[in-house]
């Protein structure tokens, strides 16, 4: 849910600034007042699809129920039995512990798998669609595959590094890692692909400057790839980040929460399907909303500000 | 973010539901055809469920009864239920219902009470099925089929079972050594395995939850921290590595592949390892009642499905005479057993001489008598989340045990008002 109210706010906003351009004044609506009419059937529905569930789980958090009767209104009860819940701050630390990590090993190894793919090279088009085939896997697929392989028997990781029993699930902090490193293996070709195109818009013509002015490989890369590549790097963490914030099905599968591996997604699940509360169930999940809605705005003002930018120099170009 | 595209998916559910209710085919009400939510692979064509169902509407022309096909997992047969009837639906009029379900239904009245036809059904089944489809001293459901949990051993490594835990424990740890494989393999991955497990070990050492109408806690702390200790202090030695990510499936491979010499499952494994031709365990196991702590008889945890008439059917009557047919006809229950080694409630069949040389039926036939349900509490499913959350920890060595087994007590005490 979260993704499709904050991304698409990023087109339209960037479109907005860019074709303000006005034109000679004509009779009736504006050319502005014009768009506004056309935008907003598909405004209206993006209300109704994506804003109201938001306001309903409002709403249906504020009320109180034994598992799935309603008993009266509660005001903030649900939200304080939340806030003052051990389980809800572990969760919290897990989804937040995972999304860093994962996502910076998945912005590292993809920024390198990106540049690799973007060199010419003999076979290149079999190594792209080789990178990308974990990412084409079904997530609970891959999780149940990663549960067979870090599990102490048949054990094939245990069996390859030579480990004997050790017990990969079963502790805590290897726990968090099994999932983790399922993540990144997942999700790295995806934050490949998309640096992949950022880096085929850099043109050539900017390296071969910098060439001329004697700047080295490291100097290229630190100067002239990275600021160019900012923007398809913010939008890649952007949505890694927004992603991993609300991880479910992989800890769901390899560990089902256990060692310290329950996240935010797992304990509004747990309330809405499992034990069914629906008012707590709705406050958590509320919760959840507000922290991935924080996480993606600011993302979203970095990238905004960095589109300027980005587009000061495509104006360069042309 | 889960709950909106649940809410979204459960919208569109019962649209489809709706839809599904208007076309011709199901017009039930006019007809009185009936039918019946039920899941698993037994509920598929050609399994079990599917006979009976027919056999039912050859019999009774009149209400005819088909079944409705629901999830293979538990939870989502129970969601799927529960989106019928949360909205009043009638499309259902037959409900297979887990043994832990029973509470929570009949407190959202989504159940109708079979007190009318209670001696009937009391006068033929076991005590433990019976049992579990009772709430609050009425009777919610008939039973149909159970379950129960065996000590699956090697034959080849173990001269004679184990009556108690510590002795299958020092049996499997000196048996273990010599022939370097692992000694036990259960249940042990936080889930809902997990708390049969454990209840089984709690039990066994004369640990109650409740007292006998569930009116007030019973839970014995000092018990259930002995039974918790005994995990922890054998995990790794007795328990087989892996013990505490393992489910049914985990530990019948550990057993099947030749890794373990004890096992504790389902008596769905025995047929499958009976029919694996390179498992070392072919051949070379035998099943036998559960151990205990006190060495006196066997206590396992009762599994198995009953089924309930739903509030909301338009044909309760032709209802309920189908799930007491289902519940005391003696052919019925004979097939759940011949047919498909389903273990069923009716006490007179484990007497049948045809099931005598069966070795899963005889030894549940032993076991059943003594078999506990969980309590149907309609907070079952909190209390067991409850009890993995504090007790899974404890006896991985993460949180103190005696912390978690007060916390139990505490949570346990708070379901009763």
């Amino acid at each position: 849910m979260a993704e499709t109210t904050v991304t698409p706010g990023r087109p339209t906003r960037s479109g907005n600034g860019g074709r303000g351009s006005p034109r000679p004044v004509r009779q009736g609506l504006s050319e502005r007042a014009l768009g506004k009419v056309f935008v907003s059937p598909s405004i209206i529905l993006m209300a109704m699809v994506a804003l109201f569930p938001v306001l309903y789980a409002f709403v249906l958090s504020l009320y109180l129920y034994t598992r799935r009767q309603p008993i009266g209104f509660g005001g903030i009860d649900n939200y304080v039995r939340a806030l003052t819940d051990s389980r809800f701050w572990d969760s919290i630390q897990f989804t937040f512990i995972f999304t860093v990590t994962s996502v910076t090993a998945e912005f590292l190894i993809g920024l390198g798998f990106a540049l690799l793919m973007n060199q010419a090279f003999r076979g290149r088009g079999v190594t792209r669609a080789a990178i990308l085939i974990p990412w084409v896997i079904p997530t609970v697929i891959a999780a149940q595959m990663w549960f067979f392989m870090f599990n102490v028997t048949p054990g094939f990781i245990n069996s390859v590094l030579g480990l004997g029993n050790f017990n990969w699930l079963g502790q805590s902090g290897w726990a968090t890692f099994t999932v983790v490193f399922a993540d990144v293996w997942k999700t790295a070709p995806f934050v490949a692909l998309l640096l992949l195109a950022g880096l085929q818009t850099i043109p050539n013509d900017v390296y071969e400057s910098a060439r001329v002015d004697g700047a080295g490989m490291f100097a290229r890369f630190w100067y002239v790839t990275l600021p160019l590549l900012k923007p398809a790097i913010l939008v890649a963490l952007l949505f890694r980040t927004v992603d991993a914030l609300r991880v479910y099905d992989l800890p769901q599968v390899m560990t089902r929460g256990a060692f310290g591996t329950e996240s935010l997604s797992m304990l509004v699940q747990q309330y809405v399907v499992r034990t069914p509360n629906p008012g707590y169930g709705a406050a958590l999940s509320t919760l959840t909303f507000i922290v991935v809605l924080g996480i993606g705005i600011i993302f979203v003002r970095l990238l905004g500000r960095d589109l300027v930018i980005g587009s000061g120099v495509e104006g360069g170009r042309r | 973010m889960k709950s909106y595209k649940s809410w979204l998916a459960s919208g569109g559910v019962l649209a489809l539901l709706a839809v599904a209710a208007c076309t011709p085919g199901t017009g039930d009400d006019e007809d009185g055809e009936m039918v019946w939510a039920i899941g698993g692979s037994e509920a598929q064509p050609g399994g079990i469920h599917q006979r009976i169902a027919e056999m039912w509407s050859e019999q009774n022309p009149d209400n005819p009864i088909r079944i409705e096909v629901l999830p293979e997992a538990a939870d989502q047969q129970r969601e799927q239920q529960a989106l019928e009837l949360q909205a009043g639906g009638s499309g259902f009029d037959v409900l297979g219902v887990d043994v832990i379900w029973t509470g929570e239904y009949s407190e959202n009245d989504w159940l109708e009470s079979l007190e009318d036809v209670r001696a009937e059904i009391e006068a033929v089944t076991l005590p433990g099925p019976f049992e579990s489809a009772t709430w609050g001293g009425e009777l919610w459901a008939a039973p149909y089929n159970s379950n129960a949990g065996f000590l699956y051993y090697r034959t080849d490594l173990v001269d004679t079972p184990p009556t108690t835990w510590e002795e299958m424990c020092e049996v499997a740890t000196s048996a273990a050594e010599e022939e370097g494989i692992a000694g036990f393999v259960g249940q042990g991955a936080r889930y809902e395995g997990f708390v049969v497990n454990w209840l089984e070990y709690y039990w066994s050492n004369g640990g109650e939850l409740y007292n006998e109408d569930q009116t007030q806690v019973t839970f014995d702390t000092a018990a259930a921290a002995e039974v918790t200790e005994f995990m922890n202090e054998n995990l790794d030695t007795c328990f087989a590595p892996g013990f505490n990510t393992a489910q049914e499936e985990e530990a019948r491979n550990e057993f099947q592949g030749g890794n373990a010499v004890f096992m504790r499952n389902w008596p769905y494994a025995y047929a499958l390892i009976e029919d694996d031709e390179g498992s070392p365990a072919n051949g070379n196991f035998d099943v036998a009642p559960l151990p205990t702590f006190t060495g006196d008889g066997t206590i396992s945890a009762l599994g198995g499905f009953n089924n309930a008439v739903s509030a909301f059917s338009n044909n309760t009557e032709a209802a309920k005479d189908f799930v007491v047919w289902a519940a005391t006809n003696e052919e019925v229950q004979t097939m759940l057993a011949t047919e498909a080694s389903l273990p069923p409630t009716m006490a007179s069949v484990y007497d049948d001489p045809a099931l005598a040389g069966d070795p899963v039926m005889a030894l549940l036939g032993d076991v059943l008598g003594d078999a506990r349900a969980r309590p149907p509490s309609p907070a079952w499913n909190e209390i067991s989340v409850e009890m993995q959350n504090n007790l899974f920890p404890a006896y991985n060595g993460d949180a103190d045990i005696n912390t978690a087994v007060e916390n139990v007590r505490t949570f346990l005490e708070g379901t009763i008002d």
